[in-house]
């Protein structure tokens, strides 16, 4: 996605986030996938992790909450083109004067953020129902972790959904991407219990420095250098996401005009 | 004997047109992404969490746990999709009009899911020998066949009951999603039971896969069949009760969708 | 001044079918169509159902990328400048779908106001505006979801407004409709056209195009078989009679006889419930009536009248009977 774009229409960004939440407030796919899954998940992990001692709940709260991002991202935002095709929208969306790689960006962005509400929702769980005190040690720098990764999530989500469009293949493995990620990005355990051959697919994924990032300033386990680092990576693969994205989206609208595919018969 | 053979044929044609039909839009790549590598990808995450709490020692309780849990994919999506997808062909008016016997109507929906369940136990448990090295040397393997049978069977009753409740409510996937992650829980395939509260230890009793899953780690760990044979009876026949409340909830379905006059609406 | 230039559009679709021996079928939809709409005018866009009308349309709202041909919009290319020509035309597709249904009214219009960059200050007063011009006043905090086919379109209507486009694409906007909401919808549109605002309606009914377009151009398997205004296409039949038979259940080799009967220019069917009625063109008027009952042969018959030629008879003509 051209960066100008972001500026030139922050307005209509935010419009349409408003809108996707109001749309999709009740909607119990979401709701499963944001709050019961990564719960119940958490719930599991409490149970599990309870012989680690320490701040392990912390570490299960933002663990879980991260399950909570990334399955919303996979299945929410990797669908956004297709759920539109699926209403029949998609077309009153592409012939339009606002880019459309502007308007998927503000539905990631309601996505997104809306999925914080797993953190949220693990937190109290945690809190009120296992009655753990939860201490985040770094608030501030947490609170940029959670910014960044917000954005390098959407931006992830922006390469995702074209080739989802794009590539059927792909989305046939939709399914079976969502535990792996957990697994490879480390949410919920060290990826250093995986096989060396691993540790550069977990290196190239954002939710793996996301992860880190958010792992590192709550339970203060990193140094503000290691913190800076997923900072960094979370940034340039934003960069680098969002640029493949613009170039994603322009095949993919191209190719859609030619096949005829922006409708659904 | 013509009735018989009459209920057989309806048994066997429910059986095969539910999974025709529900299959038929899969693609084979589809058919191993969901039955070979998801699995697959939630049976390492749980045993990767379940190794880093316990230090790596005890990756055959979390391995086995999680494999016979799979049997749920299809015992309870499966089942289900299978009774609701009359409802959404709009063919159940139909079925209800004719004289068929709704037993066999009924339970022929579970059958091919039953196999289908069992193959994916098999195929999650070759997965556990093969990456993490659970060892079946010690095992009674027609006894731990059984054990798959079992569960599987009992987890389709839930599913059975599980698809008629899919007749009445509108948010099938939440309510499937729901229930197969709480399984996850509840049935101790990652948490040992005892450690459990005492209210959810009760509430683990009366699910499915709960005593299935217990046999097969007393099984693979080298115990004998009379071991298990006990647990192995009330796991069938939890999942008989199951499947029982599910039938009578579609004999009562039907007959106020008949007498309401629902039956284009549902 | 041409608002719309369409230079021998040529569109073909193609269907890819099988997995082990993929075949691939071409269907040609538009096969080489031209024509121009001059600022301000309501040109309409008739023929049957696949004749290519759609497809037509689509390409000028920059959904679909021509195979051949040449298609200007305001001078601006279809293919290179699409974004720009995005900003200056609105369009709808008729049927109920491509909105929220979720959402109501006003949360639809005001999420398509703010993607066509609409001033929120402006926005807030024409969409208010825009619900009362289409009848929806009063009911626009309700969910779509809970209105009727007629309403939706309406809304459509509204959508497509938001951002004052110059030029609009209407396709077949009152399909589905009931008559007395089709009659309102036209009403809606002659409105918008005492806005000189350029419009392509298209529709398969051609007294709807006759009580609205200027210019007419009659389309058939993707081919321009006619471009006149309404009275002018009359002319085409202005030599003919029709002989209008009412029959019940008549049989399809029957129809065919009596259309290869020497004296006949054009038959076609209108099916009534039970009751077909057959209307043939002919240039003899009433003394076709015993060969065509004839033809029917003992068949029971029910009203037979002999009339003038009207439009919808031309239009017949010119897609060769099928409606």
């Amino acid at each position: 996605m051209n960066f100008k774009n972001l500026f030139v229409y922050w307005r209509t960004v935010l419009t349409v986030a408003e809108i996707t939440l109001r749309h999709q407030w009740n909607d119990s796919f979401i709701l499963f996938a944001i709050l019961v899954q990564p719960m119940i998940i958490a719930v599991l992990a409490l149970f599990m992790l309870r012989g680690l001692g320490g701040d392990y709940a912390m570490f299960v709260v933002v663990g879980s909450g991260l399950t909570g991002l990334w399955s919303s991202l996979l299945f929410i935002s990797g669908n956004s083109i297709n759920a539109e095709r699926w209403q029949g929208t998609l077309e009153s969306l592409v012939a339009i004067p606002t880019p459309f790689e502007v308007i998927i960006f503000g539905k990631n962005l309601a996505n997104v953020v809306q999925s914080l509400i797993s953190m949220t929702s693990s937190y109290l769980l945690a809190a009120l129902l296992f009655g753990y005190t939860l201490k985040m040690v770094e608030p501030l720098l947490f609170l940029g972790s959670v910014l960044l990764s917000v954005f390098a999530f959407i931006s992830f989500g922006l390469v995702i959904a074209p080739l989802f469009i794009m590539y059927r293949g792909i989305q046939q493995w939709q399914n079976a991407m969502e535990f792996p990620v957990y697994i490879l990005a480390g949410f919920l355990f060290p990826i250093a219990l995986l096989p060396n051959w691993t540790t550069p697919i977990s290196y190239i994924l954002p939710p793996y420095w996301a992860a880190r990032a958010l792992h590192e300033t709550s339970t203060g386990a990193g140094d503000v250098q290691k913190v800076i680092l997923a900072w960094g990576l979370m940034l340039i693969f934003s960069v680098i996401d969002l640029f493949i994205a613009s170039k994603l989206f322009k095949v993919m609208l191209y190719k859609a005009r030619v096949d005829a595919t922006l409708e659904t018969e | 004997m013509k009735t018989i053979a009459n209920n057989l044929r309806l048994f066997w044609q429910g059986t095969m047109l539910s999974y025709i039909a529900l299959f038929a839009w899969l693609r084979p790549t589809t058919y191993i992404a969901s039955k070979i590598l998801m699995p697959l990808a939630q049976i390492l995450f749980f045993t990767f969490l379940g190794s880093y709490a316990s230090g790596g020692s005890n990756v055959d309780f979390y391995v086995i746990g999680n494999a016979i849990q799979i049997t749920a994919v299809s015992g309870i999506f499966g089942v289900t999709m299978s009774i609701g997808g009359d409802r959404w062909a709009g063919t159940l008016p139909y079925l209800f009009g004719t004289p068929a016997n709704r037993l066999m109507m009924f339970f022929g929906r579970a059958f091919m899911h039953i196999i289908d369940g069992a193959l994916g136990v098999v195929i999650a448990l070759m997965w556990g020998a093969l990456l993490f090295g659970v060892d079946f040397s010690q095992t009674n393997m027609s006894a731990l066949g059984l054990t798959i049978l079992v569960t599987t069977i009992s987890t389709c009753g839930l599913g059975l009951l599980m698809g008629c409740l899919s007749l009445i409510t509108a948010n099938v996937m939440f309510v499937n999603n729901t229930v197969y992650f709480l399984l996850l829980i509840f049935s101790g395939a990652n948490v040992a039971l005892d450690t459990l509260p005492n209210w959810m230890q009760a509430f683990s009793q009366i699910l499915p896969l709960t005593r299935g899953i217990a046999s097969a780690r007393i099984l693979i760990a080298g115990g004998s069949f009379s071991q298990v044979a006990p647990m192995l009876m009330s796991e069938i026949g939890i999942g008989l009760i199951y499947g029982w409340l599910g039938y009578m909830l579609f004999k009562w379905f039907e007959l106020q969708a008949k007498r309401k006059g629902t039956l284009e609406t549902v | 001044m041409n608002s719309i230039e369409v230079k021998n559009l040529k569109r073909i679709y193609r269907a890819t079918t099988g997995v082990i021996r993929r075949t691939t079928k071409e269907i040609v939809a538009v096969d080489d169509v031209s024509f121009e709409i001059k600022e301000g005018e309501l040109f309409g866009l008739l023929g049957p159902n696949g004749a290519g009308k759609t497809t037509t349309v689509k390409v000028l709202a920059t959904l679909l990328i021509p195979d051949a041909g040449e298609v200007r919009v305001k001078g601006l290319d279809i293919v290179k400048d699409a974004n720009e020509i995005r900003k200056h035309i609105g369009f709808i597709f008729g049927g109920e779908r491509g909105l929220y249904w979720r959402l109501s009214a006003i949360d639809n219009l005001r999420y398509f106001a703010s993607l066509y960059h609409v001033d929120p200050e402006i926005s807030k007063k024409r969409i208010p505006y825009l619900l009362d011009m289409v009848g929806l006043n009063g009911r626009g905090d309700e969910r779509v979801q809970g209105y009727s086919r007629g309403m939706k379109q309406r809304l459509h209507v509204a959508r497509t407004l938001l951002h004052d486009p110059d030029i609009l694409f209407l396709d077949e906007p009152t399909i589905g409709l009931d008559p007395v909401g089709a009659r309102e919808f036209r009403e809606v549109i002659r409105n918008l056209q005492s806005e000189k605002k350029t419009i392509l309606l298209t529709t398969h009914y051609m007294f709807e195009a006759d009580s609205l377009c200027g210019r007419v151009a009659v389309i058939d398997k993707g081919l321009i078989v006619a471009l006149d205004t309404p009275s002018a296409l009359k002319k085409h039949v202005s030599d003919l009679s029709v002989v209008e038979v009412e029959t019940f259940g008549v049989a399809e080799e029957v129809v065919e006889k009596i259309r290869n009967l020497p004296f006949v220019d054009a038959l076609s069917v209108k099916d009534q419930d039970q009751r077909q009625l057959l209307l043939v063109q002919t240039k003899l008027g009433a003394e076709a009536v015993p060969d065509v009952m004839a033809a029917l042969d003992g068949m029971r018959v029910g009203r037979v009248t002999v009339r003038e030629p009207t439009l919808e008879d031309a239009y017949v003509r010119l897609v060769g009977g099928q409606v």
